[in-house]
């Protein structure tokens, strides 16, 4: 049940987030503009020069435009996952952060796909994947799941924005715009909170929650297949589906865990979000990250036990030429949020904000790991290849799109905030349902 | 700036920027003529002498095949020019034209004769032309057999001046075995004062299904002959083994996929996009329920 005086006060205190934006705003949305405007830049001289300005060749035909895929698509994933399993379990220290969760979701979703187009070589025959795409083709398999997915995770956001968009058409005291106000009219479809309404958005909310969980799992393995399925060394592997499930999911959390941190500073939210949620997704984190290094330790043992002369050739090539990112990835990258939430006197919010820094960088460089050494390792040799061929190293080109994505990430990500509340306003304006002593004291210890 | 003069604006600008690239472009179009190149090649095979122009356009970026170029060909010699016809430039810009023999075609007094392509010029596209001169030649593969090894007999023959045919001497002669791709390259021989020379086959080559299998014998790229070669075919092949796979396991090249697979894509499809459907529903009737309340209260 909605408490009014509470929503009214929440809006009055989120009311300034969406009417002004500061000096610094600006110039941070400024920055991104610039950044993206470089990534253009990037893609207009590879478009007319060719993707010969890329260090994509022969033999390494997939580059950081497909490790960037795999990175943004694990965060919405992640995203998703989070944000429904929080909304299913109706845990109360959701309601400040589930929203972050859900635009990361869709903001990454829309991203990621994205660098699949940077990848292909003539973006002129695209449609012919729509007209001879065959079921078959795990290619095919990942076209349809993501937007699939795309489309899921669109209701499921609008679903969960509706009662603050209806809130924000009523409340009177906000300053913004004619035409803003009739979007959130149009948006809002009339929701007046009326029991039957509630509960109709809610059954609706929580079927989708339940299908963008399911989906998310489904498309991210599909993912992994697309390596799975081939007979390459270093992906051709059964765990590869739960595998990347688990990274995407610990990769997303690490990437919440700093938009939450973010936000916090920059819309003074330290009343909403305290200590308290960044220790609980701290420890959300810690589970993955045990998960993570678990899959990643059976699959390499397994590859190494197995002495199959390519797979050999492949850790060899990983603890020599990528010894320093496959032992920040594997190992740094596992440890570091294990010890920091794992000791009380470390679990801090600066400390937890900082591994999750680490877990990013780790878990980019684990999906560089998987991708580039073993298409730098191939079965046959190219005919005519030449020896640089072989090897792999993204270009200026490569690196401006990816610094664009990231930018076009930030700059959506503060759009969003800017047109609705980065906190689920309704959410918290509930007065919380009496729950069992025993759930509170199991919840208080373990934080 | 009131938001109708802002569209003006932008309106003028584009329409500018629009017509100065147009116009760009035309002038661009009218100035510039092409000259083409042409490179024209030659091969007599077994009696068919084969012309291939190739004509394209050389920029800085690169060359670019000029297609539908109608190439005119003719051979001449001292006295006289020949007509031997016309053929058109394909998308690679590869004109071909295949003559029967070169036998009765205009020859100089060194007997050799001298082949033209040209490209008449059309539109912006200026006229070219390349000649080549070759004498007629010919190779024939024979095959023997001597104790437990088998050889390549590679006998190369030329017409003189006078019209005696005599052998090809002292030029080198390539082997090859025609494979998926390309040409395998078995061996090589330096023609005798007869113009014979031999070649070992090698053994364990995969023919057809009856073992049969061509051999080519080549002189290339010969100052005097230009390409020169003879072919034959002989049943030295293993056999071979057309193995049909009783089932495909993957079917990626099949027009449609696996039953099991188009049964669980339409099961997941038609479950996910059920659920979607059902929560636009309910966003439907939440919007139905308002337009209800509102007549309610009016």
């Amino acid at each position: 049940m909605e408490n009014k005086d509470t929503k009214e006060k929440l809006l009055r205190e989120f009311a300034p987030q969406l009417e002004k934006t500061s000096s610094a705003t600006l110039i941070w949305i400024l920055f991104l503009l610039g950044v993206i405007g470089w990534g253009v830049y990037a893609f207009i001289t590879q478009v007319t020069q060719g993707h010969i300005v890329t260090g994509m060749r022969d033999n390494v035909v997939w580059g950081i435009y497909i490790v960037n895929f795999i990175f943004f698509m694990g965060m919405s994933y992640a995203g998703a996952i989070v944000s429904g399993t929080l909304h299913l379990f109706r845990t109360e220290w959701r309601k400040p952060i589930i929203r972050m969760a859900e635009y990361l979701a869709i903001i990454s979703l829309l991203i990621g796909p994205g660098y699949i187009l940077l990848c292909i070589g003539r973006l002129d025959r695209l449609y012919y994947l729509a007209l001879f795409g065959r079921i078959q083709s795990p290619i095919t398999w990942d076209v349809i799941a993501i937007s699939t997915d795309i489309f899921g995770c669109l209701i499921f956001l609008y679903l969960s924005i509706l009662r603050d968009i209806a809130s924000l058409r009523d409340f009177s005291e906000l300053k913004i715009p004619a035409w803003r106000k009739k979007i959130y009219s149009v948006l809002a479809l009339g929701y007046t909170g009326t029991p039957e309404q509630e509960q109709r958005l809610r059954r609706a909310t929580d079927i989708m929650a339940t299908m963008v969980i399911a989906i998310a799992i489904i498309v991210y393995s599909v993912l992994a297949w697309i390596f799975s399925v081939t007979l390459q060394p270093g992906w051709h592997s059964t765990i590869f589906g739960p595998y990347f499930v688990i990274a995407a999911v610990y990769s997303g959390t690490a990437v919440l865990i700093i938009a939450m941190w973010v936000f916090r500073k920059v819309y003074h939210l330290e009343l909403h979000i305290t200590r308290k949620h960044f220790v609980a997704m701290g420890v959300v984190m810690v589970v993955l990250a045990a998960l993570f290094g678990y899959f990643t330790f059976s699959d390499y043992l397994t590859k190494w036990y197995g002495s199959e002369k390519n797979d050999e050739s492949l850790i060899k090539i990983l603890f020599t030429e990528y010894y320093w990112p496959f032992i920040f990835s594997n190992y740094i990258g596992v440890l570091i949020p294990l010890l920091v939430v794992g000791i009380p006197k470390l679990r801090t919010i600066t400390n937890i904000s900082l591994s999750a820094i680490v877990v990013i960088v780790a878990l980019w460089f684990n999906r560089y790991l998987i991708v580039i050494p073993t298409l730098e390792s191939p079965y046959l040799p190219i005919q005519d290849s030449r020896p640089e061929w072989a090897n792999y190293s993204g270009t200026w080109v490569e690196f401006a799109l990816m610094a664009a994505g990231v930018a076009l990430f930030c700059l959506l990500y503060t759009l969003a905030s800017k047109f609705v509340p980065v906190m689920n306003v309704s959410e918290m304006s509930e007065t919380p349902k009496t729950e069992s002593p025993q759930i509170f004291k199991a919840e208080e210890s373990l934080l | 700036m009131r938001t109708e003069n802002k569209i003006k604006v932008i309106l003028f600008f584009l329409l500018c920027s629009c017509n100065l690239v147009a116009s760009t472009q035309n002038k661009k179009d009218s100035v510039t003529d092409i000259t083409p190149s042409i490179t024209l090649s030659y091969l007599s095979s077994n009696d068919t002498i084969i012309l291939t122009a190739n004509i394209f356009d050389r920029k800085e970026q690169g060359t670019f095949a000029i297609k539908n170029a109608v190439i005119d060909f003719s051979a001449s010699g001292d006295k006289e020019t020949k007509f031997l016809g016309q053929a058109i430039a394909d998308d690679e810009g590869n004109a071909i034209l295949k003559v029967g023999s070169a036998n009765g075609l205009p020859k100089d007094k060194d007997g050799k004769t001298t082949y033209s392509a040209k490209f008449a010029g059309k539109g912006k596209f200026m006229p070219a032309a390349e000649s080549f001169s070759a004498k007629a030649g010919r190779i024939i593969v024979n095959f023997s057999k001597q104790d437990s090894l088998s050889f390549i007999i590679v006998t190369a023959t030329q017409i003189d001046s006078k019209g005696t045919i005599i052998p090809i001497q002292k030029q080198k002669a390539i082997v090859y075995v025609p494979r998926l791709f390309n040409l395998l390259k078995i061996g090589e021989t330096e023609l005798d004062e007869t113009g014979t020379g031999k070649v070992e086959y090698p053994g364990k080559l995969v023919g057809d299904s009856l073992g049969n299998i061509t051999v080519i014998a080549r002189i290339e790229e010969n100052d005097l002959f230009g390409n020169l070669q003879g072919r034959s075919s002989i049943s030295w092949g293993i056999p071979k083994q057309y193995y049909l796979a009783e089932k495909p396991t993957r079917e990626l090249w099949t027009p449609i996929a696996p039953i099991w697979m188009i049964i669980t894509l339409v099961i997941m499809l038609t479950g996910v996009w059920a659920h979607y459907i059902y929560a636009v529903v309910q966003l439907v009737k939440i919007k139905q329920l308002s337009k209800k309340n509102q007549n309610n209260q009016l």
